[in-house]
């Protein structure tokens, strides 16, 4: 049925391709647009529908959070309990902590996560050999497809008191007499996990800022270079500044996934001894939420994490436009 | 040509959406073979008939009742079954809380502990009045324990008969307890084992003769704190050493029934405050709460952990990785260590017959002819059938003994899931009710093909000979026998359905969490701070509402002793 009408269209556009512009339209210059673009908008339409479908719809979803909600029963037979999921999320104190722990390591993230990749992307540009450039640029972005489980396996391996690395390294060059056991001391995870992200991300990131800076126009160094800077002057005014964009789109952006930073990492790396600082808000939901049949909590601190996310995102993205006249919306 | 236009955009939209969905299912999630061709009126047709099925136990030797095995069913009782399976390790949960929200259910279900999911849901038919009028072999069977089956004081129906356990099944060796490797034995002459200062000199007079193995450091002992695990290698021996049988994290006085978390018990701080002593005399392995599951395995490969505190299946990987490299006397021998030797290591006790089991659903359309089927598998020769296999095919019978050839034991050990993929012998077994192992059939045979001579005959040398130092033939002689306690009244705690909402799983994750956390800093402490952060582990544990939980728990308990065992409880 349906490639039959593909084949009637086939035969029919080569007759009739001027048919659209011959409609009149009078109703603004938004529908005349529309009317010349239409099939661009029907092209659109799946996506749309997609979108509506995977983003919007289950927004829907939300209103567990406000009940107390029982896999078997219908939408109708559901208890109401008006806000007793978010009040019982604001008493626990447990959820501050958590709270103090998400922010403290995507702070951190975000610091580091941004000053090492564009820093790299920097340098890596300056090599004259494209060979080693391209070697280099390689090897480090590797680390990006190792799954975390794998690294969690190399980083505490690497870090262990039974013949770690770190530490047989630390004992030969007598700075220290006793192995330190690195993943037993809670106020040392967040560095740990940020120092891990950094060695896994810092090639996959730094490739956004190394395009970013092939776009800029080759004659400013040339100006430049005729002007007498040296290089490191055009590193400072044209580099930076042309790459400013991007690292502002992405700045914007990830302060907007401040709470979110998911949890392979903690939960991979983390063990009894220091839950006081590796359990983040996505674990809690899990532990909380999920793993115990509490439905109704784990979405209402999925809800408290996406509105706190737009709340960011928004502040963040107003923020930048006043005083560094950039922004993504 | 207006026409023509609209078509050809419809047709564009079509094809984007198409795109999209390309991967939607076509599946039938549905429960629609029921009773297909089947004679409602006359129960006892093999008329075929087909009944879709879930397990909630991945099966993934599964083949559609294409093997042997399965063949025979069908040919017998015109049955054959439609079988989903949960993946990975799944257990269910997941899909048939899906199945109780759209309301579709499958005519026979496997819920393992999402029983109580379905029963809310009104999804399973009470099979006490099917049994009773349809099935004699279950009746046969069950006879003894038919108040086990019933759900609860409230709604004493029997909404699932018992199948992953068998019926009086024996124990024929002890897989848990203390370890220690066979070669520290043969050095030390085979050494009394049985307090934990026994268990402790071993190791310590071996470690100090041989300080590395293989060039790398010996650990005189380890354990594995990785994320559930730290219940089974570090709490629960904590009241197997003090006497205490295995009721999950509680304990459950056995004459007032009262539950209360087990830490709280005082002697067994005792047994933590002795691993507080060997991790400062250096003897507990420095990683044991950092390590995870697989540096755990592999420490225990290498053949450089002298003892472990663990049950058999959490460590039977590297044990066969050791076994596999012939290195036998760097495997380990089971002891049941005690704090003191007037107290006895109770991990034998019967829990009596407790398990999870096979239900029919409303949507069976004839569960008569069901739970006839039920009745079929669980007859002598259904459950040879599902045991066995084919006579004449996988056993022999020979001056009436059923015997295995060797050939065919060979492929069973040694290709394991290709032998039950292409037989149908192992696939079937959650299917009904059942026999356990060590009980004999009407012609004198066992019912399972697991028997105490079997056992003797998989042990290798090393533990031949360890176990030949103590004169014993099994492991479990070592250990006091079931029959010097009481079968437990509760069944086995830890399977019993606790309410999945409200404040108990709240209080219950809480204290999890408080556990997994101070038990390491206990152990872990200066001996001078043991008694203040044990203490305060305690305190913590009511402030996060234990004596809530424990309360209810004893409610629950209790419950169940008056509905198993008729008795009358306040």
């Amino acid at each position: 049925m349906k490639t039959l009408t593909m084949d009637d269209n086939l035969q029919h556009e080569s007759v009739t391709p001027k048919a659209p512009k011959r409609k009149k339209k009078t109703k603004g210059d938004f529908w005349k647009s529309v009317g010349q673009q239409k099939y661009l908008y029907f092209m659109s339409i799946p996506f749309v529908i997609w979108l509506f479908v995977f983003s919007y719809v289950p927004l829907w979803g939300w209103t567990m959070a406000f009940q107390n909600y029982k896999p078997a029963k219908s939408f109708s037979n559901q208890k109401w309990v008006g806000l007793k999921n978010f009040v019982e999320l604001f008493q626990d104190e447990r959820f501050y902590l958590v709270l103090r722990n998400t922010l403290a390591m995507s702070i951190m993230g975000i610091v580091v996560g941004f000053i090492v990749p564009i820093v790299f992307a920097i340098l890596l540009n300056e090599l004259r050999s494209m060979k080693f450039k391209r070697t280099i640029q390689t090897v480090s972005y590797l680390p990006h497809f190792v799954s975390w489980v794998v690294v969690a396996g190399i980083i505490t391996k690497l870090l262990s008191i039974d013949g770690g690395i770190v530490n047989e390294i630390l004992l030969s060059l007598h700075i220290i007499d006793q192995p330190i056991q690195f993943m037993a001391k809670g106020n040392w995870f967040w560095g740990i996990v940020t120092a891990s992200d950094v060695w896994k991300e810092t090639g996959w990131n730094a490739i956004i800022y190394l395009a970013a800076i092939t776009g800029i126009d080759k004659e400013q160094y040339e100006a430049a270079r005729v002007d007498g800077a040296s290089r490191f002057r055009q590193i400072w005014n044209i580099t930076l500044p042309g790459i400013r964009p991007t690292i502002m789109v992405l700045l914007i952006l990830s302060i907007g996934h401040l709470t979110s930073i998911g949890f392979e990492k903690q939960m991979l790396l983390g063990n009894s001894l220091v839950t006081d600082y590796s359990e983040v808000l996505d674990l809690y939901a899990l532990k909380y939420g999920i793993q115990i049949n509490r439905f109704s909590y784990g979405t209402a601190i999925g809800m408290f994490n996406s509105i706190v996310s737009i709340i960011l995102l928004f502040t963040a993205n107003g923020l930048f436009k006043k005083f560094a006249k950039e922004s993504i919306m | 040509m207006k026409n023509f236009r609209t078509t050809k955009l419809l047709t564009l939209v079509l094809a984007g959406t198409l795109a999209l969905a390309g991967c939607s299912s076509s599946k039938d999630a549905g429960s629609s073979g029921a009773a297909d061709g089947g004679n409602a009126a006359d129960t006892n047709s093999t008329a075929p008939v087909t009944f879709t099925f879930f397990g909630a136990d991945a099966s993934p030797n599964w083949n559609n009742m294409k093997d042997d095995v399965g063949q025979e069913i069908t040919k017998k009782t015109g049955v054959t079954i439609n079988a989903e399976y949960d993946v990975g390790s799944g257990g269910g949960d997941q899909k048939i809380s899906l199945m109780a929200a759209s309301g579709q259910y499958p005519d026979l279900i496997y819920a393992k502990g999402s029983l109580s999911t379905l029963i809310d849901a009104g999804a399973l038919v009470d099979m006490t009045d099917l049994i009773d009028k349809y099935a004699p072999n279950l009746k046969k069977l069950y006879s003894s324990n038919m108040n086990r089956l019933k759900y609860s004081n409230e709604d004493p129906k029997i909404y699932s008969i018992p199948t992953n356990v068998g019926v009086d099944n024996m124990i024929f060796d002890a897989t848990g307890g203390f370890e220690i490797q066979h070669r520290v034995l043969k050095e030390l002459g085979y050494p009394k084992v049985k307090t934990v200062q026994d268990y402790e000199n071993v190791l310590k007079q071996y470690v100090a003769k041989h300080p590395t193995t293989n060039g790398q450091p010996t650990i005189p002992l380890t354990l594995n704190a990785d994320d559930w695990k730290i219940m089974i290698t570090v709490t629960n021996p904590a009241f197997q050493a003090t006497g205490a049988p295995d009721d999950g994290e509680y304990y459950i006085d056995p004459t007032t029934y009262e539950a209360k978390l087990h830490y709280k018990r005082p002697e067994e701080k005792e047994y933590f405050r002795w691993l507080n002593h060997m991790y400062n005399e250096g003897l507990l392995d420095k990683d044991t709460f950092v390590q995870k599951d697989d540096q755990y395995k592999a420490k225990i490969s290498s053949g450089r952990v002298l003892g472990l505190i663990d049950q058999e299946w959490d460590y039977q990987d590297a044990e066969n990785a050791l076994k596999s490299a012939n290195k036998n006397e760097f495997t380990y021998a089971h002891f049941p260590v005690t704090m003191s030797e007037d107290i006895k290591d109770k991990s034998m006790q019967s829990v009596g017959f407790d398990g999870y089991g096979i239900s029919i659903t409303t949507s069976c359309k004839d569960p008569v002819r069901a739970i006839k089927f039920l009745d079929w598998l669980a007859s002598d020769e259904g459950q040879v059938l599902r045991n066995w296999g084919v006579e004449g095919k996988h056993y022999k019978v020979e001056n009436g003994k059923r015997v295995i050839p060797a050939e065919i034991q060979n492929r069973k050990v040694n290709d394991a899931s290709t032998f039950s993929k292409e037989t149908g012998i192992g696939l079937y077994t959650a299917m009904s009710g059942r026999y356990g192992d060590g009980v004999k059939d009407s012609t004198g045979n066992y019912y399972t093909t697991n028997f105490p001579e079997q056992i003797v005959a998989s042990y290798s040398d090393a533990e031949k000979e360890s176990l030949k130092g103590y004169n014993a033939t099994t492991w479990k002689d070592l250990f006091p026998n079931e029959k010097d306690f009481p079968v437990k009244d509760w069944g086995a705690a830890y399977n019993m359905t606790v309410p999945t909402d409200g404040e108990y799983q709240v209080i219950w994750k809480k204290t999890q969490d408080i556990v997994r956390k101070s038990i390491p800093e206990a152990v872990l402490s200066k001996p001078a701070d043991f008694d203040k952060v044990y203490d305060n582990f305690l305190a913590s544990l009511d402030k996060a509402g234990a004596p809530k939980m424990e309360a209810e728990y004893t409610t629950l308990v209790k419950a169940r002793v008056s509905l198993w065992t008729g008795k009358d409880i306040k």
